[in-house]
């Protein structure tokens, strides 16, 4: 992984990144995809992959309103709100 | 003190809840320098007593009925601050209370505090956590285990005597080893996440701690529900686990590796396995060697998949509807920074990780190959219960080790759950307890049980600590 690779990934997990710390990071990632890069000496053909361990399917339940409208609580915990919306900088230049 | 002699003595009116609360806070003030919590509700939890008290015929006959319990700070709590062991959460004050903490509450239960974690559930050392590490009652420069170390060290400190835990990769059943109490991890579905924060979806699943089985049972009785707001949460046949423990399951058929002696187990913890199972003889079990040689690619698939989920999970913190925000003059700087400022360095590279394997070109090379090996995982284990009723191993690789541990090995934090992350990628029940001493420190062993068979691993450490004093000592 180079410095651009790194740039790229960090937008991609939307986190900023001091670019004298680049090197350190780099070096962290390595170290760990070392460890999962075994998984390569397996043969693994034969082996569907699996998302989840019981394999259940989804479940729907009733469609019916509930009267428990918490709009307020949720505004409340938001860093910046007004009034019935939640505030952003502006996101169009 | 074990959760029987308190719902005892509570019943019998030898000692009221408030006397118990009481009691619990003047054993989290002596120690404080253990840092296991990170909220304490003590005058909510005195007036709850009050009130369990003041109504005692109402309580006196539920499973928790004035029983102190903490909580690990990753189940949400209508209107007290869930931080999930991070700055990003750190004034998080919850809407909705957690199916796990509604349940424990209904049982009689009394909230006493909020527990120190790994941030996000993300470590095995409880290092992780923005409010600094949780110290193993054992010893003051010692690790608890992660991630639910403030628990783990809660019940180990005898505040409380039982708590409530998550398990993704070995965060119940490690810290329960490091810190000589015993813990369960259930079969993924049997209790609900609704409101548990989560991490890796389809590998976390929330467990008690307790003293001994007993504890873990009744605790689980109450923690397992049908939950139609968790829409992975498992339909299953309604089973009083406390009465379980009564049962008799018979003579057992039990799996052991081969080799062990080869995965790097400390000789303290091999030689604490040995003797385990030697008691298991005694008691007139047998056990079935097993090949499980792929047991280290476990990590590898583990490391893929949990910070896949982990990166998808953790791009809801924005800074925009709840958790920390930064100043920013632009949508995306204000992505940026309120991430990088709310978030640890460990809990980012993982979501580094995460994003990189999801992405496009790296995706069959890793997570896809990451779910075939989990299903290898899943078939070796299928394949085990044809011939064997559970597994037994030890639970860590050694005991409780030093902080800050400086190590040649950059993964060797992540090595620490070469034996229970199997267990998480199957999805099967997994319970540690505590099976020796070496070095005035305890060790830890498992069962890992087939899906749903909670009942047997359960019984069978009952049985096992009906013969032994391991779960009895106390630091």
């Amino acid at each position: 992984m180079d410095k651009i690779e790194l740039k790229n990934l960090l937008f991609l997990a939307r986190l900023g990144a001091d670019e004298k710390d680049y090197p350190k990071i780099i070096e962290k990632l390595q170290n760990t995809f070392q460890m999962i890069d075994q998984m390569n000496e397996l043969d693994l053909e034969q082996f569907e992959p699996l998302n989840n361990p019981l394999e259940l399917t989804n479940i729907s339940r009733e469609d019916k309103d509930n009267d428990r409208n918490q709009k307020k609580d949720f505004l409340k915990n938001s860093p910046k709100s007004d009034e019935d919306y939640f505030v952003v900088p502006k996101i169009i230049e | 003190m074990s959760l029987k002699n308190i719902r005892e003595q509570f019943r019998s009116k030898e000692i009221s809840a408030e006397e118990q609360v009481k009691e619990c806070f003047k054993k989290i003030n002596e120690n404080k320098d253990l840092n296991i919590f990170i909220n304490e509700f003590q005058e909510d939890a005195l007036k709850k007593a009050q009130h369990i008290d003041n109504n005692f015929d109402d309580f006196k006959a539920l499973p928790l009925g004035g029983v102190p319990i903490a909580h690990k700070d990753i189940f949400c709590t209508e209107g007290r601050v869930t931080t999930c062991g991070s700055k990003m959460l750190e004034k998080f004050v919850p809407p909705y209370e957690s199916t796990v903490t509604e349940n424990c509450n209904k049982a009689g239960s009394i909230m006493i505090g909020k527990t120190n974690m790994d941030e996000f559930a993300m470590g095995s050392s409880n290092e992780t956590s923005f409010f600094g590490p949780v110290v193993n009652p054992w010893g003051e420069s010692l690790v608890p285990g992660g991630s639910s170390g403030g628990s783990a060290a809660c019940v180990a400190a005898g505040i409380t005597s039982i708590s409530t835990g998550t398990d993704t990769g070995g965060s119940i059943r490690q810290p329960a080893a490091l810190c000589g109490i015993t813990g369960l991890k259930p079969t993924y579905g049997l209790v609900s996440r609704w409101g548990m924060i989560a991490f890796c979806s389809s590998m976390d699943q929330a467990g008690p701690f307790a003293r001994d089985a007993f504890g873990c049972a009744t605790l689980l009785d109450v923690m397992a529900s049908y939950d139609m707001k968790d829409s992975t949460c498992a339909k299953r046949k309604e089973v009083s686990y406390e009465k379980c423990l009564e049962q008799d399951f018979g003579k057992l058929k039990i799996g052991v590796l081969k080799g062990i002696e080869n995965l790097g187990i400390s000789d303290d913890v091999l030689k604490a396995y040995e003797n385990s199972k030697d008691m298991l003889i005694e008691l007139g079990h047998s056990f079935v060697e097993l090949d499980f040689s792929e047991l280290s690619s476990g990590i590898c698939s583990y490391y893929v998949i949990a910070p896949a989920e982990c990166s998808s999970n953790l791009s809801r913190f924005d800074g925009v509807k709840f958790g920390h925000r930064a100043e920013a003059e632009n949508i995306n700087d204000l992505y940026l920074k309120t991430r990088s400022e709310g978030f640890g360095d460990e809990v980012q590279k993982r979501i580094m990780i995460g994003a990189y394997v999801l992405s496009a070109g790296f995706y069959d090379a890793y997570y896809r190959k990451a779910q075939r090996v989990r299903r290898m995982i899943k078939s070796k284990f299928d394949s085990f219960f044809n011939s064997v009723d559970l597994v037994f191993l030890p639970t860590t690789l050694d005991q409780a080790f030093e902080m800050n541990r400086e190590s040649s090995d950059p993964n060797r934090m992540y090595k620490e759950d070469l034996l229970t992350i199997p267990a998480n990628l199957a999805g099967l029940p997994a319970i540690s307890f505590p099976n020796g001493f070496a070095n005035e420190l305890p060790t830890g062993a498992q069962f890992v049980g087939n899906y749903f068979s909670e009942d047997l691993i359960l019984n069978l450490t009952n049985k096992l600590q009906e013969v032994t004093d391991w779960h009895k000592m106390t630091p």
